[in-house]
């Protein structure tokens, strides 16, 4: 009789345990949502960008290099390019909700316009692959190069994938998943943005430099042709960009600095910000600026450029997500 | 098979010669060791110094060029090799982007030198194709790593110098074990000479022969066990002398009686003797003899068990004073008819634990040999308290005993005058038993005499405390 109850006790205790799984702090719906993918403490922290203070730090088990927001605003999507699974969680619950098992190499992702398909980079196929929002995969792309960042070319329905190693731009037709165009790029090239134009697209990319040498331009090419149109200065190292109403904004992590940029390309501003600044996002007035070696983010005002708050995050902020309005 | 056996000589050679090559091997590691540590902590700490010196003119901001050529100057005046660097390639500022690079500093560097800690470190590094010992000092501005100055020495002229160094000890090393193992060996053997002496001279004392000895010139152990043994030797040699001379002694005291025995006896048989009366008194001598034999015999065995360790005295509480005036009672007579005076002085309190037995055989010994030798005066008892106890003086006024002779007298059948002894009666060992008696008892027995005045025999005894 007590070996029984000794035995179902253990079993009660089991299951307990293999139902919990780990919960983290809620966060609410609604409110807009700044959140950076901390890669060297592997947090991530939340950011009311309304009073624009950290709400919390999620500790997470598994390096997470980045990630997105689901159409829904409270399914965070993750990947990790060391990591077998995209895991999905819920804000609101604080709780993993979802795993899709993709298998190594996930490096980098967008959910595109359309809010249905979400499309990844895999390094270990060289591929993109695309993804429903409920984790079917749709298609696979190969490219025979390792794709780095993703890009969506609304006007034509296609999607940019950077190429850093082999240093090449393409083009993948969304509606028929074929490569419709490629053209070489520069060295070591980080960023990419889609700059609409009246005489057609303008691609932006940055660079981190090749050998000793720091990149000190932004590569500015005709995204039909790939012909370099021009070259912004703005050393150093620009790595990332964000388009604001009129302007572009970059940041150069070699410098510490924020460029405000012209459509025409002519550097209209610049301010140093943070200590190793990776990545940059745009919320209203402001221009979000994530120091990688400060661990901080800051808040700069559009049109003056003036730092106006900045706030601790984990350590090492990799990426920043924003969720405006859900 | 016979056992590997190895000598002392050979034990310490070879424990001294063990003992010089662990330290010589022991010293030179550790030196080697000592240097190396010592030495790299002195340069690591010259160069930590120059670069917190240099980095203290970093006043924040990006690094000027002005800065940086302060540095080259600092460079070309220095020994030891330093730059500044604000390359943010270089600094790893890159990672976790992929790059194709390889940086100066690494991801963990970069890490530490944010912290703002200052770097040492002793690596192979790939960008000067060798072994350095590098210190990396940050230049941060808040948080902003703007650049490092990179000290670095390299370590093959360490290694150069430690090598020649190394040379220098294991040649003064191996000079040093051959003049001190030449050394030792002089030493080892000056040392075992003595030990070999008396391991030559203990075989030749085994052998018989107890007059050997060793010359005991070292004043330390050996030199003590020389003389030890030296001690030991003599003593065997003097016993065995005296057992010789007991054993010649025995046979000639038993010899004597024996011949007279013999003698008479065979005159009685032969039937030389005619009368009765001379019969008689043949059988009369013959009766002495052999009665003068079991007295010798008797003697000798009360002595050997007396020797004897097991043998034991049964002490009880003795009234000194009244065990001396019954005990010599029986002499007044004998004393009167030699015209002789007999005094007492005896202390009635004295009370001493003893075997009354053998106290009295004490006494009739001395008193028996005092009026043997004393033909005119008389003899005096005295019995007083000592501060070692209690002392019984008998004194007399015989014939004395020759100074040369009374250190001897205590001895085992010696005589003054042998053949008048003899005629005498005694046995020769009257007080060799008694000294060993007194002694049983905790005390001891001087005689002193001068020849021809008279002897005095002191027995000093310890007293029963009446307080106990």
């Amino acid at each position: 009789m007590r070996k029984w109850s000794l035995k179902i006790l253990l079993l009660l205790v089991t299951v307990i345990l293999a139902s919990c799984s780990q919960t983290y702090p809620s966060i609410s719906r609604g409110a807009p949502l700044a959140l950076t993918i901390n890669i060297k403490d592997m947090t991530i922290s939340f950011i009311d960008l309304e009073n624009r203070e950290k709400i919390t730090d999620w500790q997470m088990d598994k390096p997470y290099s980045g990630g997105f927001l689901l159409p829904d605003g409270d399914t965070l999507l993750l990947y990790g390019r060391h990591l077998a699974t995209v895991d999905l969680y819920s804000l609101a619950n604080g709780k993993k909700i979802k795993t899709w098992k993709t298998g190594k190499g996930i490096d980098s992702g967008i959910l595109l316009e359309n809010g249905k398909d979400i499309v990844f980079t895999d390094r270990e196929r060289k591929a993109v692959r695309f993804f429903t929002t409920d984790g079917r995969e749709i298609s696979e792309v190969p490219l025979n190069e390792n794709p780095d960042s993703l890009l969506e070319r609304r006007r034509k329905n296609s999607l940019l994938v950077l190429s850093v190693s082999g240093e090449k731009l393409l083009e993948i037709d969304l509606k028929t998943k074929e490569l419709i165009n490629c053209f070489p790029v520069h060295k070591s090239a980080s960023g990419v943005l889609l700059k609409e134009v009246q005489s057609g697209d303008e691609i932006w990319i940055g660079g981190h430099g090749s050998g000793a040498v720091g990149e000190k331009n932004i590569h500015v090419y005709d995204a039909d042709t790939g012909n370099l149109l021009k070259k912004i200065p703005a050393p150093l190292m620009p790595v990332d960009f964000s388009s604001g109403n009129e302007e572009v904004f970059a940041v150069s992590h070699g410098s510490n600095t924020l460029y405000k940029i012209s459509k025409d390309g002519i550097i209209q501003g610049a301010v140093q910000v943070g200590a190793n600044p990776f990545r940059l996002a745009v919320f209203k007035e402001f221009i979000i600026v994530a120091g990688y070696d400060s661990n901080d983010i800051h808040f700069i005002n559009q049109h003056s450029l003036q730092i106006e708050k900045s706030v601790l995050v984990g350590e090492g902020p990799f990426q920043i997500t924003l969720r405006e309005r859900q | 098979m016979k056992p590997f056996k190895l000598s002392l000589t050979l034990k310490i050679w070879l424990t001294m010669s063990l003992s010089i090559l662990i330290t010589i091997i022991f010293s030179f590691l550790l030196s080697n060791l000592f240097y190396e540590k010592l030495y790299l902590k002195t340069v690591e700490k010259s160069l930590f110094r120059e670069g917190q010196n240099l980095a203290s003119d970093y006043t924040g901001g990006p690094l000027t060029g002005e800065f940086k050529e302060k540095i080259e100057w600092y460079n070309s005046k220095t020994e030891s090799e330093v730059f500044a660097v604000n390359n943010p390639r270089e600094l790893s500022a890159c990672l976790p982007y992929e790059i194709d690079y390889e940086t100066l500093i690494g991801e963990e560097e970069r890490k530490r030198l944010l912290e703002g800690e200052i770097i040492r470190k002793v690596d192979y590094e790939e960008r000067f194709d060798r072994k350095v010992l590098a210190v990396i000092v940050p230049l941060l501005d808040e948080n902003r790593l703007e650049g490092i100055i990179y000290l670095y020495v390299p370590l093959a002229t360490i290694s150069e110098l430690t090598n020649d160094f190394s040379y220098m000890w294991l040649v003064a090393g191996i000079l040093f074990l051959i003049v001190s193992i030449y050394i030792g060996t002089l030493l080892v053997k000056k040392l075992t000479k003595p030990l070999l002496e008396i391991k030559a001279a203990a075989r030749r004392v085994s052998d018989g022969d107890y007059s050997a000895r060793v010359s005991a010139s070292e004043n330390d152990e050996i030199g003590e066990l020389a003389s030890a043994f030296n001690q030991m030797s003599s003593s065997i040699q003097r016993e065995d002398e005296r057992n010789k001379e007991f054993l010649a002694n025995v046979s000639h005291e038993l010899r004597t009686p024996l011949s007279y025995i013999n003698g008479y006896s065979e005159a009685l048989l032969t039937g030389i003797v005619k009368t009765e009366e001379e019969q008689k008194k043949y059988l009369s001598l013959i009766h002495r003899e052999s009665k003068r034999m079991n007295r010798i015999v008797g003697d000798l065995l009360e002595l050997s068990r007396l020797d004897m360790d097991v043998y034991q005295i049964i002490k009880t509480p003795l009234p000194l004073a009244q065990l001396i005036e019954d005990a010599l009672q029986k002499y007044t007579l004998t004393a009167q008819d030699k015209g002789l005076f007999l005094k007492f002085n005896l202390d009635p309190d004295i009370i001493i634990e003893g075997d009354e037995g053998r106290i009295e055989q004490v006494l009739q010994n001395i008193m028996d040999n005092a009026l043997r030798y004393t033909e005119k005066g008389g003899i005096s008892v005295k019995l007083e308290k000592h501060e070692e106890g209690c002392v019984l003086e008998i004194s007399d006024t015989g014939i004395g005993i020759p100074k040369e002779d009374l250190a001897h007298i205590k001895e085992r059948f010696f005589r003054v005058n042998k053949a008048r002894t003899r005629r005498d009666g005694g046995t020769g060992l009257g007080l060799a038993i008694s000294d060993k008696i007194v002694r049983l008892h905790g005390g001891r027995l001087v005689i002193d005499s001068v020849f021809g005045e008279g002897t005095t025999v002191r027995i000093i005894l310890p007293v029963m405390e009446l307080n106990q």
